[in-house]
């Protein structure tokens, strides 16, 4: 059995490698744009992930495109409520120290239909295969509770964005940042699946970085917050004097 | 139009921001108070998280008393000795207060007590009012006159440290007045409030100061406190965000003025029962939220 394994592995593989000369991979792709600025008037923004394929893509070809995009790790923490004395106040809490602040995944075919489980769980394919370990409160339930809340603020998406295909050949899909994306450095993955195996990745990069006015204030109030605090005073006491200045009604 | 806030890190609709400022603003020119105490559970009610609430609505409470307080001064109707006096408990008050308020977001329980704040003291604060005003509009309505309130003896006239406060036409202890201003220095700092809606009842009732002076000497006090609350925010929270600040400025200062030039049409009995009202209807709604079933049991937040 296990001889019989290995030969049909390596027939898959063989033909693979064959069709593989150096000048055309199995998978080129790339991003619309490698920086995400956050502006005074950032509502959110979309990155466009785009590429081609050496064979054609889908259900007769047996090959999928997986896309996804990580952001920077930040711990979470989740609180149940309470109810004390008729009061609801905030109990006991998980805090979950590294988990991505970003997750989306985008795929031709939903990645449970085309990878088994324990690749699902290497490559972190889907929420599920996510590992989200807890500190503190342990209750299965504040696992859930985080699922459901990072995908409710549109921090963590699953197929929410469909990978299309045009020609056979040529895919893309859009990654939604949404206006609390927090900066720093994220990465794009996209994945090419056949036959319930990852044949080929690219890894691709994006900043998310706060730029102009937004940025300048952000940077004060973090570097410099002593300095931010009298600035805010004199910035408040100047506007409520100049509307008193302005508005004045005798 | 959306705009993004830098240190809340969320955009919010800037014309939202500007009606909330102007309501506010209206409200607080027509009672002499600050506003602050409608701002934070109205900007936690759009979504800003509760530290930026607190934070900024301490600094745009700042802002807004700064225009009430030239105006009260340029007719003299401050008290400065007293406000001093009283300023000395709010700076001791808010620093205080500003240490609790960080303990609290370390503990994540500050949404649920800066809540808990707001109920007890808006609910107190606001029943007294109601009751004490209604009971002056009963009197006027039988005897024709304003009942006059000062030249009562109470045990307050016993305590040492006496002073003269001219102005407010009072010889009186020190000390009411520093525990009144630290308490409400303290207040300010959890709540994110100038302290204005506790102050004014508390120098009319514990005090015994004549009304005319009552909201000058009053802005005075919340004006300092505020900027003390705004620069200890930014310094140890780091939760003021002063875009949030100058966009409900912007709506608030015209917004004074109105309810200002409305505020002197208005009797002091009546100004302070609709006050009282007032206070008394936010304390009911967040007393509700604290009570009713959350939709959600769970909450996430950013670990620290």
């Amino acid at each position: 059995m296990r001889w019989a394994a290995l030969l049909i592995a390596l027939a898959l593989a063989l033909p693979a490698r064959a069709q593989q000369p150096a000048t055309t991979p199995l998978l080129t792709a790339d991003l619309s744009t490698n920086q995400v600025e956050i502006t005074t008037g950032f509502t959110g923004a979309s990155v466009i992930v785009f590429g081609a394929t050496e064979n054609l893509i889908g259900p007769q070809t047996g090959e999928d495109v997986v896309v996804l995009a990580w952001g920077p790790s930040q711990a979470t923490v989740v609180r149940r409520k309470v109810n004390v004395l008729g009061f609801w106040v905030n109990g006991p809490a998980a805090t979950f120290p590294e988990i991505p602040g970003f997750y989306a995944i985008a795929a031709t075919r939903p990645v449970w239909e085309v990878l088994p489980e324990e690749v699902r769980r290497s490559a972190r394919l889907g929420l599920e295969a996510l590992p989200l370990r807890a500190v503190g409160a342990q209750a299965p339930a504040f696992r859930a509770a985080l699922l459901d809340l990072k995908q409710q603020d549109g921090r963590w998406q699953e197929y929410a964005a469909p990978v299309s295909v045009a020609g056979g050949r040529l895919f893309s899909t859009r990654v939604s940042f949404p206006d609390t994306v927090q900066t720093g450095d994220y990465r794009v993955e996209v994945l090419l699946v056949r036959d319930r195996r990852i044949v080929a990745r690219q890894e691709l990069f994006l900043r998310v970085d706060r730029v102009g006015t937004a940025a300048w204030i952000a940077n004060i109030a973090r570097t410099a917050p002593l300095l931010y605090g009298l600035g805010c005073i004199v910035l408040a006491a100047l506007a409520g004097w100049l509307g008193s200045v302005l508005f004045r009604r005798n | 139009m959306q705009v993004y806030l830098p240190i809340a890190e969320m955009s919010v609709d800037a014309l939202l921001l500007l009606g909330i400022g102007f309501g506010v603003g209206w409200l607080s020119g027509l009672f002499g108070v600050g506003g602050g105490f409608l701002l934070t559970p109205l900007l936690i009610l759009i979504g800003i998280p509760s530290p930026v609430a607190v934070a900024s609505g301490a600094n745009q409470t700042l802002g807004a008393s700064v225009s009430g307080l030239i105006a009260q001064w340029r007719r003299d109707n401050v008290d400065l000795r007293m406000g001093l006096v009283l300023l000395a408990g709010g700076f001791v008050g808010s620093a205080l207060g500003v240490q609790l308020f960080a303990a609290l977001r370390r503990a994540g329980q500050v949404d649920v007590a800066v809540s808990f704040f707001y109920v007890v003291v808006l609910g107190t604060v606001g029943m007294l009012m109601v009751r004490e005003s209604v009971r002056a509009i009963i009197r006027r309505r039988r005897t024709g006159v304003s009942a006059a309130r000062t030249g009562e003896h109470t045990w307050l006239h016993g305590l040492p440290f006496k002073m003269r406060f001219r102005k407010s036409r009072l010889y009186i202890s020190i000390v009411p007045p520093l525990l009144v201003g630290f308490g409400i220095g303290v207040l300010s700092a959890v709540m994110g409030v100038g302290g204005g809606f506790m102050l004014v009842p508390a120098m009319i009732y514990l005090l015994g100061m004549p009304t005319s002076v009552v909201i000058g000497t009053s802005l005075f006090q919340v004006v300092f406190v505020s900027a003390n609350v705004t620069l200890l925010q930014a310094w140890q929270v780091g939760s003021v965000d002063i875009v949030l600040t100058l966009l409900l400025l912007a709506g608030g200062v015209a917004g004074a003025q109105f309810g200002a030039s409305m505020g002197t049409k208005l009797r002091g009995e009546e100004t302070r029962a609709l006050l009282g009202l007032l206070v008394l209807s936010v304390a009911l709604g967040l007393a509700w939220d604290l009570i009713r079933a959350p939709e959600n049991l769970f909450a996430i937040g950013l670990a620290r």
